[in-house]
């Protein structure tokens, strides 16, 4: 198993707002595990798949929730006519075949789910698969990445000290205006004067936080305005369909940001 | 019935235009029931009136107004009836609408009944009245000059003629349609949004002579107009959003305040002017759509009298609009030099302002700075833009500004409840002011008469609990302590948390697939599989915080009958078993009493915190705990909501213990602070908190009903119920 149809054949969109392409490269080429930390929809995942492409490796990519547990991401025997047979998940593929693996909203996993990384992350670089009995040593490609929204979780979904402290990080924010305008004009496809309108109206959005808004529109949000836009629909609605109903059920938040939505254009 | 006859030959051809036909046996049936309550002059006066009515609002009303006649007449003598005769072909008029006239006819029938004078000091100004508040602002204006002036109808002439600040201010509500209170949280989010900043924001109070305040700002405030006048509620508010995005744009783009110096008032005007344009310029660039915001308000034309204020109107708008042309050279020469400067400089505005100043000198124009009123409505008073060399409030300096900016400073005078609560004088047991509280908080508070909230109406005060001997508590709850172990093992049994999924179980909904496939492979091994195939979810851990709120009002201090004990002793009892019970499975949970002194201070004790532990010390404060005072719950439910909307827990729980009915000495409507309550109930349900109230049995079941919900209520009589009713609470609350 070569894992071909895990590549990124063609180049994902990405515009590098600061150094982070750079970063990366430096933490693949010692293979340093790597935590991508920011609020929802700033870019975190297609980062890695662009880093992925070009760094022309497979990436494997788990989305985390509250019921996964380490076989769901280690691997374990299923039944088939001849008896058992083991089955890879999706993080022993990776280490045996050298891919990157994204584990995405880590958070969402429990605790001790996610402590089957940690052999991994350090200087041994194996997996033990307890229910094999095997040990693999993970592949020199091999790299494990996750993905960290710090503002939306409870205290009690956190990782823990010894997970966290394993990891680099790289900090996502949205982007300043004038890159998050080409980001939604080249997503969307649409003007640069459109762009930059619908960047202005994320910003107003962005300013509520904490007033009333858990998190401001992110730039996918304003990418699905901006792609309602290019289909003929006009920029209030577009606004409100992916933008205002969304993100708040609060009436007078809502009746703020509409006006918000027309003072910007 | 000659009086009648009398009068139907005088108004014979309005009749017969308005009834015509056999419709005219109708209308003299109309009569002839005025007629038999009254003098024969009112009889004319509706002949005369109600013909004339026909084409606004329909044969029916012009009918109907016979009997309304007749009833104002017993209510509140003939000369009111004379005077609703007449004045109702004027609000025929007005309102031009059946259904708009007959809300404005029951107003005035209701306000007759409370007595002649009012009625007909309304009645002689109907046609100003319903010019300024529509049929509707009207009604509701009577509505809440009757309900305010319920407790002192020695207040109620003055309220109606306008002597009294609150029938103005009142006034200036149901005009404006929509005030202030309506939209300001909308508006602060407004402001945010734009600008990433949320300002404070007010309600001026009333000018001394009734005018309308302008906005202003001085450092973070801004103070709005409670209500524009006259101002339809769609475009009010439109202009509240255009005002607070001026006044944003001074914040954010307005350079240090410019000191006085030696200006001329005129100077002023126009230095404020040519920085007002400044800063929206610097905003619409930012953010274009504002220009659709302010400018439908610049309505200057180049025509009419040529008078400084006009002139500096049409300079505003030529200022704002490229499209507008105006032949004047002045205003001209002023739009070429605010284009020529730089628009990122505030000291140009000071510049340009004092050479337009002395040109407008030049041309001799009048400029009145008492009488000038900053053009359009939606600018502030510019006060916030000028540095007064001594600190600002000098007579000299106040006096150099155009008349309306000058009153801002100035503190809100007692407010209308205020002063009717204190004439009112129906003081229930008010305690001596030993203790000193320190306000904490305000809260709206819901009218269920105008169907609106009262925006800041209650201010939350809290005080430090005064601490008693403990000891016959404990000893009383030494005896209890059966019941505290019951109690305990309930509260432990009850599962309040994130459901879990419990893997290897010998039952359950689903699967667990590594278990279903261990049994298959052992199966196949030849080996006894384990049975324990399925996996299901439960609620194991607690994860819920309690604040358990206690009614500490007078009428807490009355005994139980056919006891010795006191309903608080009850209470306090109650919430030291709960608290012994809650503080041995450890949850979260806090206590806290509360009491009221009218809505400016609802009292507010701090017996337990969340974090800190249940010992002596809190049993110290629950036994010193002293019933006094009333009982307004809603605010109190607010403020405990908010503490408790503050834990990051799966469930909330707020635990109320009252014995009944709320009340306040400032309140007459018994309905009043339940429906508010209800209100606070309501919101607290919609943020996710759950209410639950234990009533100690006090005769007031419905009001806790009414307020909490029928099922969200416990009725306890005796102590050794409460284990049972804790019971059917966790049971309600685990959805079991």
């Amino acid at each position: 198993m070569t894992l071909a149809e895990y590549f990124i054949t063609a180049e994902p969109y990405y515009r590098a707002v600061g150094d982070e392409i750079a970063l990366f490269e430096a933490a693949y080429a010692t293979r340093m595990p790597v935590m991508l930390k920011g609020p929802t929809g700033c870019g975190k995942t297609r980062f890695i798949e662009h880093m992925a492409w070009r760094l022309a490796k497979p990436i494997l990519t788990v989305a985390c929730h509250e019921d996964m547990t380490a076989s769901d991401l280690v691997g374990r025997y299923l039944l088939d006519s001849n008896g058992t047979v083991w089955h890879d998940g999706p993080l022993t593929l990776a280490v045996r075949h050298g891919a990157i693996c994204y584990l995405d909203e880590i958070v969402e996993a429990r605790q001790d789910t996610t402590v089957v990384i940690h052999p991994l992350t350090d200087d041994r670089r194996v997996l033990p698969l307890e229910k094999k009995g095997d040990l693999i040593p993970a592949h020199p490609d091999f790299q494990i990445v996750i993905s960290y929204n710090p503002g939306y979780q409870s205290v009690l979904k956190d990782l823990k000290e010894s997970t966290k402290q394993r990891f680099s990080a790289i900090e996502f924010g949205y982007p300043a205006a004038a890159i998050e305008a080409e980001i939604v004009m080249h997503e969307a496809g649409i003007g640069a004067g459109d762009a930059a309108r619908l960047v202005a109206i994320g910003e107003r959005s962005r300013h509520l936080k904490g007033h009333g808004l858990e998190e401001g529109a992110s730039t996918r949000m304003l990418i699905h305005a901006g792609r309602l836009l290019a289909k003929g629909i006009s920029m209030e609605a577009a606004c409100r369909v992916a933008l205002i109903l969304p993100i708040t059920d609060d009436l007078d938040m809502r009746e703020a940001l509409s006006a918000a939505v027309g003072a910007c254009l | 019935m000659d009086a009648v006859r009398e009068a139907l030959d005088l108004v014979r051809p309005q009749v017969a235009r308005a009834f015509p036909g056999a419709l005219a046996e109708d209308f003299a049936r109309a009569c002839r029931e005025v007629a038999s309550e009254a003098p024969p002059g009112l009889v004319l006066a509706y002949a005369r009136g109600a013909p004339a009515m026909v084409p606004f609002v329909g044969r029916e009303a012009a009918l109907a107004l016979a009997g309304m006649v007749a009833e104002v007449a017993r209510a509140a003598g003939n000369h009111a009836a004379l005077l609703l005769a007449g004045a109702a072909p004027i609000a025929a008029r007005m309102t031009a609408d059946a259904a708009a006239f007959a809300i404005w006819l029951r107003a005035i029938v209701a306000l007759a009944e409370a007595g002649a004078g009012p009625v007909v000091s309304v009645l002689g100004r109907t046609e100003s009245l319903l010019d300024d508040l529509g049929a509707a602002g009207f009604a509701r204006w009577v509505r809440e000059g009757l309900r305010a002036t319920e407790a002192a109808p020695e207040g109620r002439h003055a309220f109606f003629v306008g002597d009294s600040a609150a029938g103005r201010a009142a006034q200036a509500r149901a005009a404006g349609e929509i005030g202030l209170a309506a939209l300001d949280r909308g508006l602060g989010l407004f402001a945010a949004a734009l600008w990433g900043e949320m300002p404070m924001l007010q309600a001026a109070a009333p000018g001394a002579d009734g005018r309308q305040r302008r906005t202003s700002f001085m450092g973070p405030v801004v103070r709005l107009p409670p209500a524009f006048r006259g101002v339809a509620a769609e475009d009010a508010v439109l202009l509240y959003r255009a005002s607070v995005a001026h006044v944003m744009a001074h914040r954010r783009f307005g350079g240090p305040r410019f000191p006085v110096g030696g200006l001329k008032p005129l100077q002023i005007a126009l230095v404020s002017l040519i920085e007002d344009a400044r800063v929206e310029h610097l905003a619409m660039r930012a953010l274009p759509g504002l220009r659709r915001l302010w400018l439908p308000h610049h309505v200057a034309r180049p025509e009419g009298v040529l008078s400084a204020s006009s002139l500096l109107a049409r300079l505003a708008r030529a200022l704002i609009d490229p499209a507008y042309e105006d032949g004047n050279p002045w205003v001209e020469k002023g739009r070429r030099m605010v284009a020529a400067a730089s628009p990122e400089d505030p000291a140009a505005s000071r510049r340009i302002g004092n050479l337009l100043g002395n040109d407008l000198g030049q041309m001799r124009v009048q400029f009145n700075p008492r009488t000038h009123v900053v053009e359009p409505l939606y600018r502030d008073d510019n006060l916030g833009l000028w540095d007064f060399d001594d600190g600002g409030e000098s007579d000299l300096d106040a006096e150099a500004l155009p008349q309306p900016a000058r009153h801002v400073g100035e503190a809100a005078g007692p407010s209308p409840s205020e002063t009717r609560a204190a004439e009112a004088g129906r003081a229930r047991a008010v305690a001596e002011e030993s203790e000193i509280g320190i306000p904490v908080a305000r809260y709206p508070e819901w009218d269920h008469l105008i169907r609106a909230a009262r925006h800041d109406w209650t201010t939350v005060v809290e005080y430090a609990p005064p601490a008693a001997d403990p000891h016959a508590l404990a000893a009383l709850l030494g005896r209890d302590h059966v019941l505290l172990e019951r109690i305990a093992a309930l509260i432990r049994a009850a599962r309040i948390s994130r459901p879990l999924r419990l893997r290897r179980q010998a039952e359950g909904e689903q699967f667990d697939l590594d278990a279903a496939l261990t049994a298959a492979i052992d199966q196949r091994a030849g080996l006894t599989p384990d049975p324990r195939l399925y996996t299901r979810f439960v609620r194991r851990a607690r994860d819920l915080a309690t604040l358990l709120l206690l009614d500490a009002s007078r009428s807490t201090d009355d005994r139980i009958p056919g006891t010795t004990r006191r309903v608080l002793d009850l209470e306090v009892e109650a919430a030291a078993l709960f608290g012994r019970a809650l503080q041995r499975v450890g949850d979260p949970f806090a206590i806290r009493a509360f009491c009221s002194n009218r809505r400016s201070d609802v009292r507010y004790y701090r017996i337990k915190e969340f974090q800190e532990p249940y010992d002596t010390g809190t049993e110290r404060r629950l036994a010193g705990l002293g019933g006094q005072y009333s009982t307004r719950i809603g605010a109190a439910l607010r403020h405990a909501g908010a503490e408790l909307a503050a834990r990051s827990t799966y469930r909330r729980l707020l635990l109320v213990v009252t014995d009944g009915e709320p009340s306040d000495i400032d309140v007459v409507d018994r309905r009043y602070l339940a429906e508010d309550a209800r209100r606070a109930v309501q919101d607290l349900a919609r943020r996710g908190i759950d209410v639950f109230c234990v009533g100690l049995d006090g005769g007031g079941e419905n009001h806790l009903a009414r307020i909490f919900g029928a099922r969200n209520v416990l009725h306890i009589g005796r102590l050794e119920r409460l284990p049972e009713s804790l019971a059917k609470l966790y049971f309600r609350l685990t959805g079991g």
